[in-house]
């Protein structure tokens, strides 16, 4: 539990929390308005587009990722690890505390994230004279939207781990999000076992898969395989390596 | 206290710390001296538990560092100073370290306070100088109430009064009980500090001795003053005895003044001055370690 506090006080005594809670909160307003202002009356009235609008809180898998990455990797970056693995000598668990803090504050930005889209969204439908329907259907992706970011910031841990390098990671993760991903789509059917695209089946909540998406539980399922891997092939690399002489 | 045991350390095919055997004993300040490069730091950092022995090991209190069950309380270290993240405040690093290793949070206003660094200890420490961070660096060592200290070149970057302030600490520590293992490279500094030193070199052990009998065997010069200094020159290294004028009829002669002032004596040269000048940390330093010139 001590190795857990210091990871969530390390979490909140630096500016990366606030700076990613902004972004994401400006890219939430962007992103509902295009996607609220470009739908007519009659289409924004389906509790189908209802649902979906709702589900853009799963951005936050994005940010996800990257703070679980950074929790790791910004101490390499400042030579921090050496204090942090002087205070906690067990690597196996300074990196599961990291982990776990990884995934607390993860859910609490999650939260706020579905909060601010549940907000932006009455706002927008009051606005333009339309009834946003809360119910179990339209609300499920708020619940996909917590999941696929905390099972995104284990995979960030685990990538953070792997790579130790802080520019490495975040370039690899943007890379793959933005061009891996598209890449792999040509895999057809398969495609759906992509990790941003079974986390993507996640945030959508979808009891029943299809062709060209998973099924929730089975989206968690390949999210948490991704995680166990991930995580499994970093802290072995961490176990079996020293730390750095200074940051990177 | 610390126990090194036939070390090795390789980076590839490089040998960092070659079969290194050693202990610093409870209660002293024991100083660990080398050149660059000679294996202290990479020694330092296997013994916290940072880097991975090839083979032998390295313990405190019998134990890896990692074995042990309250590592803050019993050992503090100083590592680096640009070990910080620049956005943090120098308390909230402190209330990290005391939150990881379970201690009380009134500890880190007690041990900024032992480091004169209250006033700053809400700024963030990017804005740090650099005698700051080692301050922090040093609170950061206090946090657990060790009684050992291991320090890797603390004084590097300090300024005259960081290195005073740090020499009296030390001393403050050590005389209240506590063992302390520094490196440096300020033997100067060193000599008036340590009550023993490990010297390393190539990563293999060159000398463990007291400072005082270290000193005692470096070759001290004999200094000699004649009017007729060109005369008894020529008679030294005739006698084969090595000897430079230093300055107008005075010589640095390297052999004993018994030997000197005989060798005079034989010769009927007049001597104004004859001093046995005592060998120095530095000089037994560099007789240790210096590679022979092809």
């Amino acid at each position: 539990m001590n190795a857990l506090r210091a990871e969530l006080l390390k979490a909140v005594t630096t500016r990366l929390l606030l700076w990613f809670g902004l972004g994401l909160l400006a890219f939430l307003v962007l992103v509902l308005s295009i996607h609220i202002g470009s739908h007519d009356l009659q289409s924004l009235g389906e509790r189908s587009t209802q649902r979906t609008t709702l589900a853009f809180g799963g951005l936050a898998a994005i940010v996800a990722v990257l703070i679980g990455s950074l929790l790791v990797t910004a101490e390499y970056a400042h030579g921090t690890i050496n204090q942090s693995l002087l205070a906690v000598p067990e690597r196996g668990k300074l990196l599961a505390a990291k982990l776990a803090a990884a995934i607390l504050v993860v859910f609490a930005i999650a939260v706020l994230a579905d909060a601010a889209t549940l907000l932006i969204a009455e706002l927008w439908y009051r606005g333009r004279g339309v009834t946003l329907h809360l119910n179990g259907y339209t609300l499920a992706p708020f619940f996909g939207a917590v999941g696929g970011s905390m099972l995104a910031a284990g995979i960030g841990v685990g990538i953070g781990a792997l790579l130790r390098r802080q520019t490495g990671a975040v370039v690899a993760i943007l890379l793959w999000l933005l061009i891996g991903e598209g890449v792999i789509s040509a895999a057809g059917d398969s495609a759906r076992f992509a990790p941003g695209r079974a986390l993507g089946a996640v945030v959508a909540a979808h009891e029943v898969g299809a062709r060209d998406v998973l099924g929730v539980w089975a989206a968690v399922a390949v999210g948490v395989l991704y995680a166990a891997i991930f995580c499994g092939a970093g802290f072995l690399v961490v176990l079996g390596s020293d730390a750095p002489t200074s940051g990177d | 206290m610390i126990e090194v045991e036939r070390l090795t350390k390789r980076f590839r095919s490089a040998t960092a710390v070659d079969d290194l055997s050693f202990s610093v004993p409870k209660g002293r300040i024991t100083g660990f001296l080398g050149p660059n490069g000679a294996g202290k730091t990479t020694t330092l950092r296997v013994l916290l538990g940072l880097a991975l022995p090839t083979s032998g090991r390295a313990t405190v209190s019998g134990r890896r560092y990692r074995e042990l069950a309250e590592p803050l309380r019993t050992v503090g270290a100083v590592l680096e100073a640009s070990n910080y993240h620049p956005a943090r405040s120098g308390r909230n690093h402190l209330r990290v370290l005391a939150a990881a290793a379970g201690l009380s949070p009134g500890r880190v206003d007690e041990v900024l306070a032992e480091v004169e660094l209250s006033g700053a200890a809400k700024r963030r420490v990017g804005g740090y100088s650099l005698g700051m961070r080692q301050r922090l660096s040093v609170a950061a060592a206090l946090l657990g109430e060790p009684e050992l200290l291991v320090l890797d070149e603390p004084a590097n970057g300090l300024d005259p009064e960081g290195i005073r302030w740090l020499r009296n600490f030390l001393r403050s520590f050590a005389g209240r009980g506590g063992t302390v293992f520094v490196s440096s490279h300020v033997l100067g500094e060193m000599s008036q500090l340590a009550d023993e030193v490990v010297i390393i070199h190539r990563g293999k052990l060159v000398a463990h001795q007291s400072v005082a009998e270290l000193t005692l065997q470096a070759a001290g010069a004999t200094r000699v003053r004649s009017p007729r200094a060109d005369e008894l020159l020529a008679r030294l290294r005739a006698g084969g005895i090595d000897a430079e004028p230093t300055e107008a009829g005075a010589l640095a002669v390297h052999a004993p003044p018994e030997r000197v002032g005989d060798l005079a004596a034989e010769a009927g040269i007049p001597l104004h001055e004859l001093v046995a000048e005592k060998g120095s940390l530095e000089e037994a330093f560099l007789e240790l370690t210096t590679e022979p010139q092809p």
